[in-house]
């Protein structure tokens, strides 16, 4: 409601900030004085951008190639509904951030919009033949039928076993050809290490969002109504949170499966106690004031009272377990996939690393060093951002301005 | 004090009551329930075997019956104090021997089964706790004692950083360069013991062979990296926490007033303020046991030590229920009765915590 009176009446865009600010704006100036937070940020903005555009990256489709005389693009053609969801988001997500004159709120609509209507129009248009034959390329290219074929920079699929090769790839260090070695399936380490980036940054966020949304309402519910439920609510979150939760993540994916989709319901369905807690606690401290008083006597329904009315009131600081929850979801995901239990059949930095082990005493440090430390890297730089966000959002600490 | 301890012992049963309804709902509301996996082998079967497969597992897990009833019936078997069958088809309430079901993949009781590696999670566990705690005040102290120096400056990114680094990293790296005869062989890659170490004297000693290490020294030499890889996250946590605390004593008025008195600035450090740090140090330990447990699958199974963590990934790479759950329940157990300790170890530290 501020930003709408704010701009509507707007000074020059180059006077000096004032303090009529939102708390949400001024916490992310703050935390943009960090050059911890800005490193972190700028890192996180790498993994998501490579685990969007990592089927343009690395792929073993060429781009484009002459084929008996035709110009076709293959990597088009085996272009899959998840890579086209993916990117169109991301260009959404960069033009709705731009758009300032928007409310947040109607901009997250659109966004929704934009969503639904990818994924029905993806589903729709986009058909990825069935089954992915590399070895097609390999043959064209040395019987002649391909000319001028231009690939991707790493011209390797994370599940390209490369068995057309002349020479074994199975295994292999660090080399010109492949920069961060092989598996010992014979797939190229950095191309399976990009595509990982999905997978890492797809669990973080979802698993994050659902634990929100539960942390939210629980806590929501436990803080406005108090009393008895509260009090239920307490010991609730108590259970679970005596409940180890490695070995309730690996009691739940062992009984109810390992599809992707699942463990990011899995993962988010174990952090959600802390944000209830957070919650809670705010919503005790909000209840008794004159705000809530105001909307409860204009007979607004309960929804509206919790979640229109008091939740922006608590929800910056909310944003600081998100940052942590993102980097603890990431770290469950690629221990889970360490262990054997993660989703399967699909490129994960965890699953990665527990394959560096091989038989008997061998040791290829090449898979453990580089997927191993773009978890470190990855979660580092979430709790960075989180520690940052802390920091900013202290009042103790608010000094500037 | 001594009422407070007794509510607080009183508060873990229904807890853990509660806590053994989360677990087995969860599974029982899972596509298929309990029944799913046990009787998934039966298309192998001949009729009369399936048969007598299928009352068994009706009588053992009460599969015929609604999920509730299922429920209790689950909890009579695990619990300590409950119905037991009497041979005249009556049923008796009293104590008896807790039934946690018997493992389908090794034919042998769950019972035993976590009894045999109980220990070794519990001794990870016990080793990590006082070294973590020994020396993240020790760090603690250092950082806040020289604070705004270069080593404070750093402390709470490097902290950070150790906090993010993955266990399975760690672990992996470790066993990778160093049990490795390409690389150094400093430690022994896997189990808790050498092969020879039933032959050992238990302790160090020059034999013919020269010196020898003996038992003792043998599992020690073993448990090592594994100690190591599970206390370096919450020795993070914790040394960060202590120089935050040891920072907001350090310059309370009664530390002042210390100083004005004349006690020497080691006095003050540690006499008064290192005392009234350790409180939220010890409130924290309730959270960190739960992590340790959780840390100690990992730790296990990296390292081949065959306690319940490692026990429990294999249980759910096999499907096999019922070791799953005692192993779950187990680990709740192990976490509940370390925040009974904390708590009660707080109320012992700190005369002012109210125990109405």
């Amino acid at each position: 409601m501020t930003d709408a009176i704010a701009t509507g009446s707007s000074p020059p865009a180059d006077a000096a900030p004032r303090r009529s600010r939102s708390l949400y704006a001024q916490a992310i100036r703050e935390l943009l004085t960090y050059w911890s937070a800005r490193l972190g940020l700028a890192w996180i903005f790498l993994v998501v951008t490579a685990g969007v555009f990592s089927p343009f990256i690395a792929s073993s489709h060429p781009i484009v190639w002459n084929y008996k005389g035709h110009w076709e693009s293959p990597m088009l053609h085996n272009i899959t509904q998840v890579d086209v969801v993916l990117v169109v988001l991301y260009f959404a997500v960069i033009v709705l951030a731009l758009l300032r004159h928007v409310s947040l709120l109607v901009r997250l609509a659109i966004y929704v919009g934009i969503l639904f209507m990818v994924i029905q129009l993806a589903y729709l248009l986009v058909r990825p033949p069935m089954n992915i034959d590399y070895s097609r390329y390999w043959q064209a290219e040395h019987a002649g039928d391909a000319q001028s074929v231009v690939r991707t920079i790493i011209p390797y699929s994370p599940s390209d076993r490369m068995l057309y090769a002349t020479e074994f790839t199975q295994n292999l260090r660090p080399s010109r050809q492949f920069l961060l070695g092989t598996t010992e399936n014979g797939e190229d380490v950095l191309s399976r290490m990009l595509h990982a980036c999905r997978i890492a940054s797809a669990i973080g966020f979802i698993s994050t969002g659902i634990s929100l949304v539960i942390g939210v309402i629980v806590g929501a519910f436990m803080g406005y109504f108090a009393g008895w439920l509260d009090l239920i609510g307490m010991r609730l979150i108590e259970m679970f949170e005596a409940i180890p939760t490695l070995i309730l993540l690996i009691t739940l994916v062992a009984i109810y499966g390992r599809s992707l989709y699942m463990i990011m319901i899995i993962i988010g369905l174990t952090g959600w106690t802390g944000k209830a807690r957070f919650v809670r606690a705010e919503f005790l401290r909000l209840r008794n004031q004159d705000f809530v008083y105001a909307a409860q006597a204009l007979g607004l329904p309960l929804w509206s009272v919790l979640f229109r009315h008091m939740l922006p009131n608590g929800l910056t600081p909310l944003l600081i377990s998100v940052s942590f929850g993102v980097a603890s979801a990431i770290l469950s995901e690629s221990t889970l996939s360490f262990l054997g239990l993660g989703p399967v059949d699909s490129p994960s930095w965890g699953q990665m690393l527990d394959q560096a082990r091989g038989v008997g005493t061998s040791f290829h440090w090449w898979m453990a060093v580089f997927p191993g430390v773009a978890i470190f890297m990855t979660v580092f730089a979430y709790n960075m951002v989180g520690e940052a966000l802390r920091d900013a959002l202290d009042p103790k600490l608010l000094k500037r301005e | 004090m001594l009422s407070y301890v007794i509510r607080r012992i009183l508060l873990v049963f229904p807890t853990l009551l509660g806590i053994t309804v989360i677990v087995y709902f969860m599974i029982a509301l899972a596509p298929g329930g309990i029944g799913a996996n046990l009787l998934s082998s039966e298309g192998t079967m001949r009729p009369e075997e399936r048969k007598a497969m299928q009352e068994y597992l009706n009588k053992r897990y009460a599969l015929d019956k609604p999920v509730t009833v299922r429920y209790f019936h689950w909890l009579n078997r695990i619990s300590p104090v409950g119905f037991t069958d009497k041979a005249e088809g009556k049923s008796a309430f009293g104590f008896k021997a807790p039934d946690f079901g018997e493992s389908f993949i090794r034919r042998r009781p769950v019972g035993d089964l976590i009894r045999e590696s109980l220990p070794i999670t519990l001794l990870l566990n016990i080793l990590s706790m006082p070294l973590i705690y020994a020396l993240s005040i020790l760090v603690g102290i250092r950082a806040a004692a020289r604070r705004g120096g270069a080593f404070d400056k750093a402390s709470s990114t490097l902290f950070l950083a150790l906090w993010s680094f993955p266990v399975i990293l760690a672990g992996t790296l470790a066993i990778g360069f160093l049990t490795n005869e390409k690389y150094v062989h400093w430690f022994p890659a896997n189990g808790l013991h050498d092969i020879l170490s039933d032959n050992m004297p238990f302790l160090p000693h020059h034999g013919a062979n020269g010196w020898e290490r003996g038992w003792l020294f043998d599992t020690a030499w073993h448990l090592v990296l594994p100690v190591l890889c599970l206390s370096y996250g919450s020795f993070a946590v914790l040394s960060k926490l202590s120089r935050g605390a040891i920072l907001d004593n350090i310059l309370a008025d009664y530390a002042r007033t210390a100083r004005a008195k004349g006690v020497s600035e080691k006095a003050v450090l540690y006499r008064h303020v290192l005392r009234n740090s350790l409180l939220p140090l010890i409130t924290v330990a309730a959270g960190i046991l739960p992590e340790l447990i959780g840390g100690a699958v990992i730790v296990e199974t990296i390292f081949g030590l065959p306690g319940m963590g490692r026990l429990g990934v294999d249980a759910v790479r096999q499907k096999d229920l019922d070791l799953v759950l005692a192993v779950t329940i187990m680990g709740t157990l192990l976490g509940l009765v370390g925040n009974l300790i904390a708590d009660i170890g707080y109320a012992l530290a700190d005369p002012r915590v109210s125990y109405d």
